[in-house]
């Protein structure tokens, strides 16, 4: 990442980190969590810099990569435990520390199964309780719902917000997910081509395109091109799919006039929406 | 790039060696006890050595270079360095299981100490070797083996072999950070074959027809572990070869201890 001032993460929120592919997500998350060196400038997570106190900050993050890092071989009470040991718990606490994050975590049932029975959102939660072992205040998570069904996502995401507001632990993420990100973070970072190109929370970072999406689905696929041409004559607007997305500052205000266009040329309209921007526009833009 | 955090005041926790050491030991232990059966291949093959070359070569012993030995006597040693090399390369595959499942990158991410992480894996496989070559002398007991040393002799052998093993299991580790990948590191413990045939395998010094072989044998350490080995099996308690033999197993674990030790190093640098 070529950024020369820094940013800093407030304690106790959930910031995401956005960017397109080969943005270089993974590649600060692997630096911030000391698995990889930085080619150049400071790094400091929890105060300490990760190139010279490495083992201060493992001490002070958990950490949930996007491969689930679990033993197959091993129970989740053996590996909780395990993780337990390896974080200066004496016996005792890491098996009760263990005992406690299996029932927040909602594994009670599969605590003494092999890991190799868990399904891939029991792994997910086992890795973000693994994290979560020796309480730190700062936990990293690289894309932690990537390749999990819907619904499991939405529960990841109720159980993350939940650990959140009990710990106050400060959540750094990256996602692939807009949606996420947006119902998640409390700030957003966007980083394009390895420099921070936003980064404020998801309201302002809508409110800075200043303006709504009118979103108008035709009845006949035929009618894209004239409609875009016509809309397109007095207003920003653009194809996706078989929507014509219709930028205004004043949705509300505009739509009457879109309305008359498009009855003006004969558009049957199947589908028609107005609707703030989401965090996607927000990158497109 | 500057990244900053807040700073929050916490005690800063020391790497406790000897209690990571025991602990991902310990877990190596439990996860080689799950898959009992994986040891069965490796003990399998020595012991087909020891059937086989007993079988087919034991005749030989009456040649006047063999001195009287009995053959098992004599072949015993192969089949019990054969599996604790084999013992050893689990060390290598455990390690590589770890950086299929990303399990390995977990413990990375811990302040568990890197020396513990690669020690852990070369102990239990030492351990586990250490099992199966002490099952190889109990089966050449019923094939009829007699020692002039007994129980301790046999014990010297297994003790022997743990060092051999030893050797190879930082090799095994080594081959594995390295190459990150299972098939490389199982091709690497190809080493072991010169090693184990390029000797005094299945004939004393004196009777290896070709001079070349000769000398390789002269060269190579696996010699010298076998005579240690055929000392106290076949003439008593002698300190000559024993010494040899354990000279042999140190020169050798220092190589492939550090090899493995700056490889890992080399590796974990996040390098």
């Amino acid at each position: 990442m070529h950024n020369d001032s820094p940013f800093w993460c407030v304690q106790g929120i959930i910031y995401g980190f956005l960017g397109p592919n080969g943005a270089g997500k993974s590649t600060l998350i692997q630096i911030l969590t000391t698995l990889m060196l930085p080619t150049e400038g400071h790094v400091h997570v929890a105060g300490y810099d990760v190139v010279h106190h490495p083992n201060q900050v493992r001490s002070n993050i958990g950490v949930a990569l996007q491969d689930t890092g679990v033993d197959p071989m091993l129970t989740g009470r053996e590996l909780l435990q395990i993780q337990g040991r390896l974080f200066n718990l004496s016996r005792p606490e890491a098996k009760s520390r263990a005992t406690s994050l299996l029932s927040q975590f909602g594994l009670e049932e599969a605590a003494d199964k092999r890991i190799r029975t868990y399904s891939g959102g029991m792994r997910r939660r086992l890795d973000l309780a693994l994290a979560l072992v020796h309480q730190p205040p700062i936990l990293f998570l690289d894309e932690p719902t990537t390749g999990l069904a819907p619904v499991n996502r939405t529960a990841l995401w109720k159980l993350l917000q939940a650990v959140q507001k009990q710990t106050g632990v400060t959540v750094f993420l990256t996602t692939q997910y807009l949606e996420e990100a947006d119902a998640l973070c409390d700030n957003i970072g966007i980083i394009h081509q390895g420099q921070m190109i936003a980064e404020d929370s998801p309201q302002t970072l809508k409110r800075r395109l200043e303006r709504d999406v009118i979103e108008l689905e035709p009845a006949h696929t035929s009618d894209l091109n004239p409609l875009l041409q016509r809309i397109g004559s007095t207003y920003e607007a653009a194809q996706d799919r078989n929507v014509i997305r219709v930028f205004t500052p004043h949705g509300a205000s505009a739509i009457g006039q879109v309305l008359a266009d498009v009855s003006a040329i004969g558009v049957e309209l199947a589908g028609l929406k107005v609707a703030p921007p989401t965090i996607d526009m927000c990158f497109l833009s | 790039m500057s990244v900053s955090m807040p700073s929050l005041e916490r005690e800063q926790i020391r790497a406790h060696f000897w209690r990571d050491l025991m602990v991902l030991t310990n877990r190596s232990i439990q996860v080689t006890l799950r898959v009992p059966w994986a040891i069965i291949p490796n003990l399998a093959i020595s012991l087909f050595f020891l059937f086989v070359y007993q079988g087919g070569l034991s005749g030989i012993a009456k040649m006047p270079g063999f001195s009287g030995t009995h053959y098992l006597n004599f072949i015993l040693p192969v089949a019990v360095v054969s599996g604790a090399v084999g013992g050893a390369g689990s060390a290598g595959q455990a390690l590589i299981r770890d950086l299929d499942n990303r399990y390995f990158t977990k413990l990375r991410i811990t302040p568990v100490s890197r020396t513990a992480l690669v020690l852990a894996p070369m102990i239990a496989g030492m351990l586990q070797l250490v099992v199966q070559t002490a099952l190889i002398p109990v089966v050449a007991l019923l094939m009829g083996l007699k020692t002039p040393t007994g129980a301790a002799g046999l014990l010297v052998i297994i003790l022997l072999a743990a060092g051999w093993g030893l050797a190879f299991a930082g090799y095994a580790v080594a081959t594995a950070l390295r190459s990150g990948n299972g098939q490389a590191a199982q091709a690497a413990t190809f080493i072991f074959f010169p090693l184990l045939f390029l000797s005094d395998t299945f004939v004393p010094l004196n009777l290896i027809g070709a001079k070349w072989m000769r000398i390789a044998a002269h060269i190579n350490p696996t010699t010298y572990v076998f005579d240690a080995m055929r000392s106290v099996l076949v003439r008593g308690w002698q300190g000559r070869p024993l010494l040899w033999g354990a000279l042999a197993i140190v020169i050798l674990c220092a190589v492939t201890l550090s090899f493995a030790v700056y490889t890992a190093t080399k590796t974990l640098r996040r390098s």
